[in-house]
């Protein structure tokens, strides 16, 4: 009898709470990655239920198929995703089968970030041969801060669309976050400074806008080909190269597994760090502004020794 | 618990691909089983593979259908050399098949060693996601799948060449592997069989696949309701559905043999 009480006062605050949304004209927001699920909750305050496909400890190349992202999707307003091919092994197909009309491509539900922001790393041949590379150029355009402004003076104009009754709102609440995201900015690129032009190995290449925005230089990969696993030839080539001119860092990001970066640091006394690449991926990291407090940080620290 | 994703639209083609792979698994399940060759599937998926990879280096991966067929004549050629194998060295043929699969799984590294895009078809070959599935999608396993039900129970391929039942096998497999995974291709092979291995004739088979069916439906919507990789929950509801069967119908699953 408990139980049965307990899913009707279940369902019934379920069915209240959905009434209620509608009231206020919620935007529920479907994103790809927590760093844009954390985005459009700052620009949406309380006015949009957020959700993130992945967390910070997930690589976003892949996706376990649950019923639930089906749900979510079925029944969002916005879907926000990196784009640029990232999500191309599961979103499309996921949408696909959510065929839900307002998160359809063209449609103001449906935003990629990666539309919005010079692209870096866009081939200039496509040559199959080098491994994962996207022909669109690289999509992890979250680690420079700066994109994150660029992104979100044109997320908030899709916002305004698709729930006009709020629009006032939402421009508030950007402007807000735009004021306090510049000084953020301001204060981690003094911070850096100093270490401009570190010499910075990447296990995998997905720091190009975190090299732009610090003027860092990217002087190796490990993955010498994108998402495959690093030949012991190139592992040697690559300790033999930094004996003599070794790099500052080596960096890999808190959801990949860090052994060939460990390998190579062991081998080579290069200090290897986990950065947080994503909200989630180290304990730290837990909305945008302390995700890019903590990389700075890390990297800072490490550099100082 | 998430009583919003137990919604047919969402559900219903998974489920409807599952009592598929059934229809033709239970069948070729009871004979894996009576030959003792339980990891031939897997061996066939990890040949199928390298169709793939194969179909990638010679630039046939822009028509899905080249890709498929490179699949599945593949598995053919593979089911073959495994049928020779049976002939030559019957006695020792699981071993073989074991070896099979470890050399075609690590070529496949091989290959890719040069070949990185091979990859991303490999995966999707061989770690098909059953939720994903939609009906457009069903429609050719669904022919395919009938076709092999109707040449081994109204042709009787099986009993007329020995070799049939590789071939069978090879494109079931194939099929199957991309609606819902390796896994669960697996134990949709093995458990209903295993479970129902007493019986005998057209009651093994329909024993088999109405537990089949259960354990996929209830691994559905435990799935749901909990919010976990369907995939992985319907192997752990086949092996508890499986375990509860031998348990409650222990005398009636035994009936036949005494």
């Amino acid at each position: 009898m408990k139980l049965f009480k307990n899913i009707v006062l279940t369902s019934s605050l379920l069915f209240a709470t959905s009434a209620f949304n509608n009231a206020s004209a919620n935007i529920n927001v479907f994103t790809c990655e927590p760093e844009w699920q954390a985005l459009a909750q700052e620009l949406g305050g309380d006015k949009v239920t957020t959700f993130s496909a992945t967390t910070g400890m997930q690589d976003p190349h892949h996706v376990q198929a649950r019923p639930s992202l089906i749900t979510k999707m079925r029944n969002a307003d916005l879907l926000i995703c990196s784009g640029a091919d990232l999500e191309v092994g599961w979103l499309p197909v996921l949408l696909r089968r959510a065929s839900n009309e307002k998160i359809a491509v063209n449609k103001p539900g449906y935003f990629f970030a990666a539309n919005h922001v010079k692209l870096l790393g866009v081939p200039k041949v496509i040559d199959r041969s080098q491994g994962d590379v996207h022909a669109a150029g690289n999509p992890h355009v979250q680690t420079n801060p700066k994109n994150i402004a660029v992104i979100a003076k044109v997320l908030v104009k899709r916002m305004k669309t698709i729930d006009p009754s709020n629009a006032q709102y939402y421009q508030t609440q950007t402007d807000n976050f735009l004021k306090r995201w510049k000084q953020s900015v301001r204060k981690w690129k003094k911070q850096i400074r100093p270490f401009k032009g570190t010499r910075i190995i990447v296990q995998h290449a997905s720091w190009d806008y975190l090299m732009d925005f610090g003027k860092f230089e990217q002087v190796a990969t490990i993955e010498e080909k994108t998402g495959i696993p690093p030949t012991t030839g190139h592992l040697v080539d690559l300790v033999k190269e930094f004996k003599n001119n070794p790099a500052d860092i080596i960096i890999h990001a808190g959801y990949q597994p860090n052994k060939a970066s460990k390998w190579l640091s062991q081998r080579s006394n290069i200090p290897e760090i986990t950065l947080p690449f994503t909200i989630g991926g180290t304990d730290q990291a837990k909305d945008l502004f302390s995700l890019y407090d903590n990389t700075f940080n890390l990297i800072t620290a490490t550099l100082k020794k | 618990m998430n009583w919003q994703a137990l919604d047919l639209s969402i559900l219903g083609p998974a489920f409807i691909a599952g009592l598929l792979v059934l229809s033709t698994h239970v069948p070729l399940g009871r004979l894996v089983l009576k030959r003792g060759i339980i990891f031939i599937d897997l061996a066939v998926a990890q040949i199928a593979g390298i169709g793939v990879i194969a179909a990638d280096q010679f630039g046939w991966d822009d028509s899905p259908w080249k890709v498929q067929i490179a699949a599945v004549s593949t598995a053919i050629l593979g089911a073959m050399l495994l049928r020779w194998t049976e002939k030559r060295f019957g006695d020792i043929q699981e071993a073989l098949i074991g070896v099979m699969f470890v050399l075609a799984a690590t070529l496949s590294l091989l290959l890719l060693a040069n070949n990185p895009h091979g990859g991303e078809h490999l995966k999707d070959l061989l770690v098909g996601q059953i939720l994903w599935v939609s009906y457009e999608q069903l429609i050719p396993a669904a022919i395919i799948y009938a076709a092999l039900i109707f040449s081994w129970f109204g042709l009787k391929v099986g009993a007329r060449f020995p070799s049939a039942f590789y071939l069978v096998f090879a494109v079931a497999v194939t099929v199957s592997v991309q609606l819902v995974g390796v896994y669960l291709v697996f134990t949709s092979l093995i458990i209903p069989a295993l479970v129902m291995r007493k019986l005998e004739g057209k009651r093994q088979l329909a024993y088999a696949f109405v537990l089949g069916a259960f354990a996929y439906a209830l691994g559905l919507i435990a799935s749901a309701l909990f919010d976990l990789p369907s995939g992985a929950v319907i192997v752990w509801s086949l092996a508890v559905s499986g375990v509860f069967a031998s348990i409650v119908f222990k005398k009636k699953l035994s009936l036949v043999n005494n």
